[in-house]
Parts: structure tokens; C-alpha cells; sequence
């Protein structure tokens, strides 16, 4: 916890160490803290601005909960009322990718074979094509650009869940300015760029491998392997805007957090399961083979 | 300023590498805060803390409502550097129109040209990218040389190219479609520093921001990578070719292209062409077809065969 004190009206104002922002108690002035940049903790280069608005954000969160048919009947009921904005921090990685790759690559060919058989009652000779794959080794290089993965930088917000509404539209990208954030709730990153890079080239790299499969020649390939080393990597704080809406379904139940890009409006939730749901409809296909086998076979 | 990662050259404003989106360094400021500071934000009209509002994506003070934008950490909007030429006066657009309204077959209106009347003529200066580039161009392809059993065999290899010029469009007035026919008329080398006087003339601006025109180069470099790169495969015969490009030290030059934009009406509608503003040969558009012509051809054609198929029915 650090104390400031309110530019405003000058009281005292608290703000715990994972915080960028915060509001003045008495005054009710937004406040932005402007912390010395460290190795583990860096300053935001960039920030993306929040485009959804929060009436939208409701919408589209209220329709994402009605939608999953083997959810619990409480959660698809639940009242969505709660939206709150805040600014994510977030690593940006762009970095030059050369890689060495190599597989065995397969070009068809045609065969063309005679075999005898037997038609009414003759035995005749007949011809055929048949198509066979040809493997051949090939090996290179592969020298490109990689660019814009995202890496959450929050212990509370793991990569997984920031992963399930991205992309984001980095054309939009701003340079980090305390008022792009001004009265939003905005966390401070509590994840360092090491722990995180390793992390970020493995996205990389199976951005690589996509790409790479697409990039062999011949009619098919198998056996692809690859080796990508990384050159002039660059890690930078964003800030992206997200709304995060709880979802209380149950009282018994800790409530499921909902998030939406609050520049594209995507949309994502672990949604729980109504095991009840799901079992019933088991039962209820079972039943309707068992039933549809002894109709047939009652019929012979 | 040029990028530590590409050595591609920076413009003033950059925030990332127009090629590989390596963040440029921010402008100097007045002095940097070392120690914790907690700053709010005053509005300029009435004093108060603003806060970033959605709605208007701008800080905005509650209180008396006005905006505050964020100018300067946009992306720098660029303009052309040269400008070509328009070799085709505003009558000679309007011949040329009236020539190709006359040009487009029997199944157009007779009267077409003689009957069209140009509603508008909006000289135009239309405006995208040319570059040059040295890249490692990856490629791999099938080819002939070195097959055994199968009449290919796979190839892979790197080569440095030198790609240039190609034309990229940043127009928003013209679709794709349109540039790419326009783009082959254009002199270059006829380009001056400012634009001459022509009368209602509109330049557009370079509205697609520099860092989305990224996508675009890098899709423009790659499409020509995989033609030049066919003729780095041995053999004679080449299938399957495929690039990926690292460019290095790509330089951008921005023009401004010259065309008429014509609204012509013909019984009371209006259609839309465009005249090359270098080329009065080089014309396209929307025009009315003749409504009797067609069917005077397709009615009989129908009866026809409705005829025939009659025929054979009965005979059966």
C-alpha cells in the first residue's frame, strides 16, 4: 500500500501496489501514479482504448449466458448486472524467427498395371492407374517476421483466459498516456517480462509451425520437425481493455467471471456443466437406439 | 531514424516499424519522473478531473462535458511526396467517356452516348505506396530437377531479392478492382513535389494508418517474392512455389495518382465511371444495358428450343 497525496484536494489518498489507478476518497478525483520503471516491472509503451461500451458490454455478456444449452438452468437465468472496465497489462512480442525445418515430403505418381480376372465365365486381362506417394527428404530454411502475441502479465488474469477473446486490433495501438487510463481500474504488471518470455516464444513458435506446414510443397507432407531461434526479441508492456463481468449463479458457488474485449466485444467464460443436464441426454440418445433397434428388428 | 531491428527508415510520429513492429522510441520529453507521482488530469474548460470516456473515446470531464483528444498518440496520417501529372484535360475525360459509352456492344441502349449526360467530374488525386526493399526471401517449390519416380521433386532454398516498386493501393474513394486497372497507366518518372493547379481537384490523404499498411506491403512483397522466386528453382518445370519474406530496409514512396471520377446520368439514373487521368484510352465504369435488345435476342433463342423440345416430346 502506498500513499499519495491527491493533487485535488490534498488528502491522503491509498493506493495498493498492484494499482495504477485510483479514486481520492474525499474529492472523488481519478488519480494515474506514475511509478519509477524497474527490470521486473517496466512502464506501459502502448495502450489500446476501449471502443465497447459498457451497455454493449452488457448485452453481449447477457446473451453469451443464455446460450449454453448444458449449462445449469440457474446459470443461463442469472442476472448480469455488474460490469466493471479495467486495463490488463500485457506483453507484446515481436521478434525474427529462423528456422530450420525438415520433412519428408510426398509427390504423387501414377502406375499403370495389368491383371487378369474373370468375366462371365472368362478369364481376360485388364489394365489399371494407381496413384502412389513417392516420400522424399527435404530440409531448409525459414527467415521471417513474428509479431503481436500477447502475453498477460497478471498473476490474477492467466494467459489462457486473455487467449480466449483475442485478437486484438493493434492498428488502433496508442502510446501509453496517463489520461488513457484516467478513472479506470488499471493493474499494475505482477508478472516479469523473464517469466514471461519463454511463454511468448512458444506461441511464436507454434504460429511458426502452422505457418510452416503451409509453406511445404508437394501433394502431402509428414514427419515435419522444426528448430526456431529467436533474434532481436522485444517484449512491451500494453495495456488492453477488458470488461469483467461475475456471473453469481449460485450461492454455494464461487461466481464464474465472464470477460469481453473491450475493443473488439469477443466474448469468453468457463461455463459450467449441468451434469444432470448432460446425463439425461445420454440416457435419453441410449434409449432412442435401443428403441429404434427393436422397432427394426420386431419388423422382420 | 532508421529501425535497430530492419533498417528500414522511421518517420517522425512512428509509435511501431511500418515492417516489423518493433516499437520506435518515444519523442524526448520535458523530464522523465523517477519517483512515484500521482497525477490527475484537469479539464481545459472548467478545472475538473477528467476521465477516459468510451462513448466518445476521449478523456471527458464530467462535468461540463467537453472532450480532449488524444492527438498526438495516433499513428502520423502521411500525404503524398509525388504527385503525378493530369495529361488529360476535363473535356478530354468527358470525350473519352462518351467514346467508351459507344465502345461497349450491341446490347447497351443506342442512344447511350448520345443520350448520357456527365452530372459530375471530380478530378481526383488517388494516392498509394510504391517500394523498395531488400528481403530474404524462403521459398520452397516442386520442380522437375532431380525427380525419380514421380515426375517432381521438392526444393527449398533462401535467396536475397531486391523487390521494388510495386504499387500498393491507399485509396478509400477507389475500390481495389479500380486501382489495379489504373496502376499500369501511370508515368513515375512525369511526378512533381507539389501538386499543379487543376479546378476542384480533391487529394486524398493517406487515411490507412501507416502501421495497417504493414499487412498490406507485407502481403504485396510476398505475392511478388513467389513470382520472382520461381525463377530461383532448378529445373524447367515448377509447381507448388512458396515464399515467405524478410524485408530489410524497406524505403516507401508515396503518390498521388491522377483520375476523373464522372457521375453521368441516363434516364434519370445515375452511373459511375472512371477516366485514367494519363490515359484517355484507359476508362470503366457502370452502364445501363437495353432491356428490348436482350430480349429480343433471348425470346426467340427461348422459343426456340421450347420449339424443339416440343418437337421431340411429340414425336415420341
Amino acid at each position: 500500500m502506498a500513499s499519495f497525496e491527491c493533487q485535488a484536494c490534498g488528502a491522503r489518498v491509498e493506493i495498493e501496489d498492484d494499482r495504477r489507478t485510483g479514486k481520492c476518497l474525499y474529492c472523488g478525483s481519478p488519480q494515474v501514479i506514475d511509478r519509477p520503471p524497474s527490470a521486473d516491472r517496466p512502464s506501459p509503451t502502448f495502450g489500446l482504448a476501449f471502443v465497447v461500451t459498457p451497455e454493449r458490454a452488457l448485452e453481449t455478456a447477457r446473451a453469451f449466458v443464455r446460450r449454453p444449452f448444458f449449462a445449469p438452468t440457474s446459470f443461463r437465468k442469472a442476472k448480469v448486472d455488474d460490469v466493471r472496465g479495467i486495463y490488463l497489462p500485457a506483453y507484446l512480442y515481436t521478434a525474427v524467427a529462423h528456422t530450420a525445418y525438415e520433412a519428408q515430403i510426398g509427390e504423387n505418381y501414377t502406375v499403370t498395371e495389368t491383371y487378369t480376372t474373370t468375366e462371365n465365365g472368362k478369364t481376360v486381362t485388364r489394365t489399371r492407374t494407381r496413384t502412389e506417394t513417392e516420400w522424399r527428404s527435404l530440409s531448409g530454411r525459414c527467415s521471417s517476421f513474428v509479431g503481436d502475441h500477447v502475453v498477460s502479465a497478471s498473476r490474477g488474469l492467466p494467459n489462457v483466459e486473455l487467449e480466449s477473446i483475442e485478437p486484438f486490433d493493434w492498428r488502433a495501438i496508442k502510446r501509453y498516456a496517463p489520461r488513457l487510463i484516467s478513472g479506470w481500474a488499471t493493474e499494475e504488471p505482477t508478472l516479469a517480462p523473464a517469466e514471461v518470455a519463454q511463454e511468448a516464444r512458444t506461441e511464436a513458435s507454434n504460429a511458426v509451425g502452422k505457418r510452416l506446414a503451409r509453406f511445404m510443397p508437394g501433394d502431402s507432407h509428414r514427419s515435419l520437425r522444426w528448430q526456431t531461434t529467436f533474434e532481436h526479441e522485444d517484449l512491451e508492456l500494453v495495456l488492453v481493455p477488458l470488461w469483467i463481468l461475475p456471473v453469481r449463479y449460485r450461492e454455494d458457488k464461487p461466481p464464474v467471471r465472464l470477460l469481453v474485449n473491450g475493443q473488439t466485444g469477443r466474448v469468453h467464460a468457463n461455463t459450467p456443466t449441468s451434469w444432470i443436464k448432460v446425463m439425461t441426454a445420454i440416457v435419453l440418445s441410449c434409449a432412442l437406439v435401443v428403441l429404434a433397434i427393436w422397432l427394426l428388428t420386431e419388423r422382420r | 531514424m532508421t529501425c535497430t531491428r530492419c533498417g528500414s527508415p522511421l518517420s517522425a510520429g512512428d509509435l511501431r516499424c511500418a515492417v516489423c513492429a518493433l516499437p520506435c522510441p518515444p519523442p524526448p520529453e520535458g523530464e522523465s519522473p523517477y519517483r512515484s507521482v500521482a497525477r490527475v488530469l484537469r479539464c481545459e474548460g472548467c478545472g475538473a478531473a477528467l476521465t477516459y470516456d468510451v462513448h466518445a473515446q476521449a478523456p471527458r470531464c464530467a462535468f461540463c462535458g467537453s472532450v480532449a483528444h488524444l492527438e498526438e498518440s495516433e499513428d502520423p496520417i502521411e500525404e503524398a511526396e509525388g504527385y503525378l501529372p493530369f495529361t488529360v484535360a476535363p473535356d478530354a475525360a468527358r470525350d473519352a467517356l462518351r467514346a467508351w459509352l459507344g465502345s461497349l456492344g450491341w446490347f447497351r441502349p443506342d442512344d447511350l452516348a448520345s443520350d448520357a449526360n456527365v452530372d459530375t467530374l471530380t478530378p481526383l488525386w488517388w494516392v498509394g505506396w510504391t517500394f523498395d526493399v531488400e528481403a530474404l526471401v524462403s521459398w520452397t517449390a516442386d520442380s522437375d530437377f532431380g525427380s525419380r519416380r514421380s515426375d517432381w521433386a521438392p526444393h527449398s532454398g533462401q535467396t536475397p531479392m531486391s523487390l521494388r516498386a510495386s504499387l500498393v493501393s491507399a485509396s478509400r474513394g477507389l475500390s481495389e478492382t479500380e486501382t489495379r486497372r489504373l496502376a499500369p497507366g501511370y508515368a513515375l518518372e512525369s511526378a512533381t513535389e507539389r501538386p499543379h493547379a487543376m479546378e476542384g481537384a480533391q487529394i486524398e490523404r493517406f487515411d490507412v494508418q501507416r502501421s495497417a499498411a504493414r499487412l498490406i506491403v507485407q502481403r504485396a512483397l510476398e505475392a511478388q517474392a513467389a513470382s520472382r522466386a520461381r525463377e530461383a528453382v532448378p529445373g524447367h518445370r515448377v509447381r507448388n512455389v512458396h515464399s515467405v519474406v524478410l524485408p530489410k530496409r524497406l524505403t516507401t514512396r508515396r503518390w498521388a495518382f491522377p483520375c476523373y471520377v464522372l457521375a453521368y446520368r441516363y434516364r434519370d439514373r445515375l452511373y459511375r465511371a472512371v477516366v485514367h487521368g494519363q490515359n484517355p484510352r484507359l476508362v470503366f465504369g457502370d452502364a445501363p444495358y437495353s432491356l428490348a435488345k436482350i430480349l429480343s435476342v433471348v425470346v426467340p433463342i427461348a422459343l426456340a428450343i421450347a420449339a424443339l423440345v416440343a418437337y421431340v416430346l411429340l414425336r415420341r
